[in-house]
């Protein structure tokens, strides 16, 4: 048996505020341009590429947050990597309409909710949440404590944060020591 | 002893005593109090010693612009901070305070001196004096000089305070809580913008707030009760954030400003409610009002710098707001109708007051009331000289000529312990330059004023110049009105009765009967420069603003030359015979008034001080003993000492195990893109030196990749994992720069290529296993595969699973020895590490770091980019000339190669050294050099990796050395501080030359 | 630290992208046929104006894209923002 490991990050509570890990997830990274690319996507996920900037989309099983204008992460719960990962980069990578990458390990998933969420993202983040806050399905990719964070507003005062595994434990402890002082 | 505390005001709550320390002796003041009220209602006026003749000093004034009374604060103690500015302290029980720069203390500075040599330091004495004999400088001017200046004392104990910072973004920031920004931010909440209103003081209301004269009115009420109501009004609204003991410290282009909020400075150690004593805010605001208001200036004439001259509004507030009297015996000198208001409050009190104007005569509401008073005013007159050594004790007067440029008639000699000094007032226009904003000259009041030209930013109030109530009112709110585009506000018909000032006379520097050169008439109080520094360096022939401020120094202590830089130009525009507004002044720069480190860094201290990269394996390098590198923002295991082992016996252990048997290197920190799309190949044929087209799938290939001026950029090994996918890694500080020049040629050089690069540096866990014994081990890991090295041979990979998780295997050799490489999912990474080790055991399987690594392949002659190479190295310099294709028709870099620069044959080429003696280590970065005797001494190159290598017994080094290759078998030499090493140039490859060990 | 319209994510806090020097200079298709002076003019000629310049920038911590920036490099005011390939309409 192989154990799974993922960085130290322990569910705490604070006033207003509850940070937890949010895994397992699948994530997929997924690039391409034409129409043959989103009819593809389209028929293995059942979901619509949002084409709006700095917005997601979302049904029952996947979410997909877009990145830039040929690139967005689809990610859910779950452990059947191959399934799914499989059938888009058969007939995705495989046929030359895009690129499909797994990254499920690359990013880790953070849960942030409560009231002050949008106060300790503001305490080392240069984004104007102002906006961001007011309506949910909103992504922003943008930096935490000098660190690359893709966020995603999934319901209201409630956060998806994604950090790169490496930088996890570093930011999570630096997010704790926030909170302290909100 | 008398006490000053002559009345009760709303901002001092005389029920709540506080007892503080000031050099020592205990003294009582009230809640409410600044350091400087306390002191000064205990008649304590001599605070410290001036910088260069440590003169006696005083407190000067009420707020940031002080110079004088700057203190120790809390000194000896882990909460020590020096320079300390007096009269912005707010008093709490405990403080402790000290006087700074002068010694044994004082009452008695052995540096006084200083002050009747002084005719000897005049401006540039330091520069000109202490330049020779050279050797001088270091051993015994420096130490001396040092001893002797300085202000307060570095804190030497780590900070115990918390620091922050936050962000935020408004529609409307509002700088400074007087009146004008009290009008600006209730305009704009009320608009509905999200508003923030910043003060540094811990009461809103400015100087307006103590305004308690029958000649102000708003709307038929005394302009501070008026104001009151107003703040209790703003204080209700929603849309507005109101900070207070927040000042200001830039403001960067696209109103981006920080500001410091002190959170606890104001409050004892038992009572701090709040756990961070600073927070710096970083605003982002759409518009910005600025409305800082103006400081006064003091007056120039002789000795204007004892204790107990002090600014005339800070004696008014003093009275007004502390309800403290400067001294018993008060004259106001004055060239403004502004400082009447401080004759009258001092009169209502009961004070003696007289009032010295250097007008000729002037017929204001104001004035006429205090002369219907019957207060004495000296028309026409100047102080020509002031007494008292630590507190002033009288003045001399005397008449102005009808020019203002001489003094006539009889000395008067009067008692004198306070006289309140006002030269009119300079609006703070520090914001609005910061921001980029430039200057308008106003002649009448010789002010310069913000000129606004773009709609990010306004001025409002006496920072823009409106000195007088009801302009302040009226053009706020028309200033407001039209940045909000408003149609109509609240205050359209506020009604105003004010006193108007009619006439103005401004002399810079006051005249004397004594020649300039005997007379101290001081500039810059903290840097002590006086008239006569300025007008030396006018003399020598400095002209610019910017080199006259340099020499004489004057503007350039703490306080930024607040109350200085204007007389100083005013003097410079006297005697030079230009206008000042053609002068321009000095540049403003950030911070307005000094900020703390700690509110700088914020948090980022301690285990927060950088980011830290851990891979998914770190927690059993920690249980294990690593000591661990820092590359880049990772944490790499440098080396793995055992018992009592050093560093150095740690290396040669590991290095020696990985040769003998087997040797495990946690590799996942290498950088890792993913390459997909159908130009995948074109692509790495663009990008690296050799040829990738027919690599097969299933196979690696090393890869070099240069700046397109030929220079080694980066390196590593890529994978072909199918027909349109390959699997990159780089080095691994190079990983982010890598991806991102590879995009920038993709998405602006090359669009047309079908080609996408994702990042998976994170995806993975590298498990590194090497030596003679690794493929048993590998073989006990996977006992599926064929580890038959016909079948898997070097330079390739297989995927398999273990215990049914997907890994892929490569045979790839950073060491020179056998070598496996396991990627696997990172979060199973510690678990397979774990495993590997498990199935290595009966190899003496030895972990090994960063620093065996570097050993091991530096045996082999492998480079590594970024330590060997430094950006000026070619492949050829490299000696690695095979791995440049000379078929592909292109590729970055490859017209450089042949560059007049590039194919010179004494460029620095990498070679290795031998030490005469084997068991001499050079340091790496030490020259080589072929002739020592010969003067100046001809550098040839460098060291760049040097190693003790316990496999071959011998000291190993690579380096550069100018025409190198030519060399081998040359003998060289290393000088070091002590001796000088002979070396040998030999061959870069030390070990193995015949690939033996790839595959043993 | 400047605000930058990113033509892909809109307005951005400058800590997010990356500088990447003079734009327009496009690399040469064919550079093996430039004399070392015509390709030293591309390698090292920049113009590093004081005033209104063409620059490069990478939006590094967001969406990883390139574009171009018309930016007065006295003020920090940028004049337009456009894509790669495009040319600009300056205000």
């Amino acid at each position: 048996m192989l154990n799974i490991n993922f960085p130290k990050i322990d569910k705490k509570t604070f006033n207003d505020l509850e940070l937890s890990l949010a895994e397992e997830k699948i994530k997929i990274n997924i690039r391409g341009k034409n129409k043959d690319f989103f009819t593809k996507v389209g028929k293995i996920t059942s979901i619509i590429l949002p084409t709006e900037a700095n917005t997601s989309s979302s049904n029952e099983k996947f979410n997909a947050l877009w990145l830039s204008p040929d690139e967005w992460i689809i990610y859910f719960d779950g452990k059947d990597t191959n399934k799914v990962i499989n059938n888009l980069f058969n007939e995705i990578s495989k046929l030359n309409f895009g690129a499909i990458t797994d990254i499920s390990d690359h990013w880790v998933c953070i849960n942030i909710k409560g009231r002050k969420t949008f106060d300790l993202l503001s305490s080392s983040s240069p984004f104007n949440f102002n906006s961001f806050k007011k309506s949910k399905n909103n992504v922003a990719q943008t930096v935490l404590n000098h660190t690359d964070v893709i966020i995603h507003h999934k319901e209201v005062d409630d956060v998806n944060l994604f950090v790169r595994r490496s930088f996890a434990e570093d930011l999570w402890l630096w997010i704790n020591d926030s909170a302290r002082f909100l | 002893m008398p006490n000053y505390r002559v009345k009760k005001t709303d901002y001092v709550d005389q029920t709540n005593r506080i007892s503080f320390k000031f050099d020592g002796k205990t003294y009582f003041g009230f809640k409410g109090d600044t350091l400087a009220s306390a002191l000064l209602s205990n008649g304590i006026h001599l605070v410290g010693r001036s910088f260069k003749y440590h003169r006696p000093r005083g407190i000067m004034t009420c707020g940031s612009e002080e110079p004088n009374a700057i203190c120790q604060i809390n000194p000896g103690t882990d909460l020590t901070e020096p320079n300390v500015r007096a009269t912005e302290i707010e008093l709490y029980e405990g403080l402790e305070a000290s006087s700074q720069n002068c010694w044994p203390n004082v009452n008695f500075d052995i540096g006084g001196i200083n002050n009747f040599i002084s005719p000897f330091i005049p401006a540039g004495f330091y520069y000109k004096t202490f330049m020779w004999p050279k050797s001088f400088w270091k051993n015994i001017y420096e130490p001396l000089i040092r001893k002797s200046a300085g202000l307060g004392k570095s804190p030497t104990l780590p900070d115990p305070d918390l620091y922050d910072h936050k962000h935020i973004h408004c529609d409307i920031l509002v700088i400074g809580g007087g009146i004008s920004g009290i009008i600006a931010a209730k305009i704009a909440a009320k608009s509905g913008s999200n508003t923030i209103l910043i003060d540094d003081k811990n009461t809103l209301g400015g100087s307006t707030i103590f305004q308690n004269n029958e000649n102000f009115k708003i709307n038929d009420e005394i302009s501070k009760d008026w104001l009151f109501k107003e703040i209790e009004e703003l204080k209700k609204l929603k849309n507005l954030t109101i900070k207070t003991r927040t000042s200001v410290a830039a403001y960067h282009s696209y109103n981006y400003l920080l500001a410091k909020e002190n959170l606890t400075d104001h409050l004892s150690k038992n009572n701090k409610t709040s756990n961070i004593r600073q927070r710096l805010w970083k605003i982002r605001s759409n518009k910005v009002i600025i409305a800082s208001g103006a400081i006064e200036r003091p007056l120039v004439f002789n000795n204007n710098d004892r204790p107990g001259i002090i600014l005339a509004s800070s004696v008014n507030k003093y009275l007004n707001f502390y309800g403290v009297i400067c001294g018993e015996n008060n004259f106001v000198f004055t060239n403004n109708d502004s400082a009447y208001e401080t004759a009258l409050s001092l009169f209502e009190k009961g004070i003696q007051i007289k009032i010295i104007d250097i007008r000729k005569k002037t017929n204001s509401k104001i004035v006429k009331r205090v002369e219907k008073l019957g207060i004495d005013i000296y028309w026409n007159s100047t102080v020509t000289n002031t007494f008292g050594y630590r507190k002033l004790n009288s003045i001399e007067i005397m008449n102005l000529s009808e020019d203002g440029s001489n003094v006539i008639g009889k000395k008067i000699k009067a008692k004198c312990d306070c006289l309140a000094v006002s030269g009119g007032w300079t609006p703070m226009v520090h914001m609005h330059t910061q921001s980029g904003g430039k200057l308008n000259f106003r002649e009448s009041d010789q002010v310069f004023l913000p000129k606004e030209l773009d709609s990010e930013h306004i001025s409002v109030g006496s920072c823009n110049g409106d000195f007088e109530l009801d302009d302040i009112i009226k053009n706020t709110n028309e200033k407001v009105k039209s940045l909000l585009n408003l149609k109509e506000t609240e205050f359209e018909k506020t009604y105003v009765s004010c006193t108007k000032e009619l006439d103005k006379r401004n002399i810079w520097l006051l005249p004397n009967k004594i020649t300039l050169g005997k007379t101290k008439s001081f500039i810059d109080f903290q840097n002590d420069s006086t008239a006569k520094d300025i007008k030396l360096a006018l003399r020598e022939g400095f002209r610019s603003i910017e080199h006259v401020k340099r020499y004489t120094t004057t503007g350039m202590a703490t306080d930024q030359g607040k109350l200085s830089n204007m007389h100083a130009l005013g003097i410079i525009s006297e005697t030079a015979g230009v206008k000042m507004g053609t002068l321009g002044t000095t540049t403003f720069r950030p911070p307005f008034t000094p900020l703390t480190f700690g509110a700088i860094v914020g948090r980022n201290v301690g285990q927060f001080f950088d980011i830290t990269r851990r891979t998914s394996i770190h927690e059993w390098h920690i249980k294990n003993n690593a000591k661990f590198e820092n590359v880049g923002q990772w944490k790499r295991p440098w080396y793995y000492p055992k018992e009592n082992e050093n560093m150095h016996q740690a290396v040669q252990r590991e290095s020696k195990a990985a040769r003998d048997s087997a040797g495990i290197l946690d590799a996942s920190t290498l950088g890792k893109i993913d390459i997909q799309g159908s130009d995948a190949s074109e692509f790495l044929n663009r990008v690296y030196t050799n040829a990738w087209s027919k690599l097969a799938i299933g196979k690696c290939r090393y890869g070099l990749m240069l700046n397109e001026d030929g220079m080694v950029y980066d390196d590593g090994v890529t994978t072909r994992l199918g027909d349109n996918h390959f699997l990159m890694t780089t080095t691994t500080g190079g990983a982010a720069n890598v991806l991102s020049k590879l995009e920038d040629y993709l998405q602006t050089e090359w669009p047309e290529l079908d080609v996408f690069l994702t990042s998976v540096t994170d995806q993975y866990s590298t498990v590194s296993i090497c030596g003679p014994n690794s493929k048993k081990i590998l073989i006990k890991l996977f006992p599926s595969v064929n580890f038959n090295d016909d079948d898997f041979t070097h330079m390739s990979f297989k995927n398999s699973t273990i215990n049914n998780i997907n890994c892929r295997i490569m045979r790839i050799s950073f060491t020179g020895e056998l070598s496996y490489e396991i990627n696997i999912e990172a979060k199973y990474g510690k678990s397979l590490w774990e495993k590997c080790i498990e199935a290595g055991k009966d190899f003496n399987i030895t972990p090994y770091g960063t620093e065996t690594m570097h050993l091991l392949r530096a045996e082999k002659g492998f480079i590594i980019v970024g330590q060997d190479t430094d950006g000026t190295m070619t492949p050829i310099d490299l000696q690695m000339d095979w791995i440049v294709s000379k078929k592909k028709y292109d590729f970055i870099g490859k017209r450089s190669l042949y560059r007049s620069d590039t194919i010179r044959e004494d460029r620095k080429q990498l070679v290795g050294l031998l030490t005469e003696d084997p068991k001499e280590i050079l340091e790496e970065g030490a020259q080589i050099v072929s002739n020592i005797s010969k003067k100046p001494v001809e550098m040839l190159g460098h060291v760049t990796s040097s190693y003790f290598s316990p496999n071959l017994n011998k000291s190993i080094a690579l380096a550069v050395v100018r025409n190198g290759k030519k060399m081998k078998g040359q003998k060289l030499l290393v000088p070091m501080e002590n001796k000088n090493i002979n070396v040998i140039v030999s061959d870069s490859i030390f070990l193995d030359k015949e690939n033996k060990r790839l595959n043993a | 630290m400047f605000i930058i319209n990113c033509p892909y994510c809109g307005e951005r806090d400058q800590s997010e992208f990356t500088a990447g020097g003079e734009a327009h200079i496009e690399r040469p298709k064919q550079p093996t046929e430039l004399s070392d002076d015509e390709w030293a003019e591309f390698l090292f000629m920049r113009k590093n104006i004081k005033g209104v310049q063409f620059e490069r920038w990478n939006h590094a911590h967001g969406c990883r894209k390139w574009f171009n920036v018309v930016r007065d490099t006295t003020n920090d005011k940028i004049h337009a923002v456009y894509k790669m390939g495009e040319k600009p309409s300056i205000d």
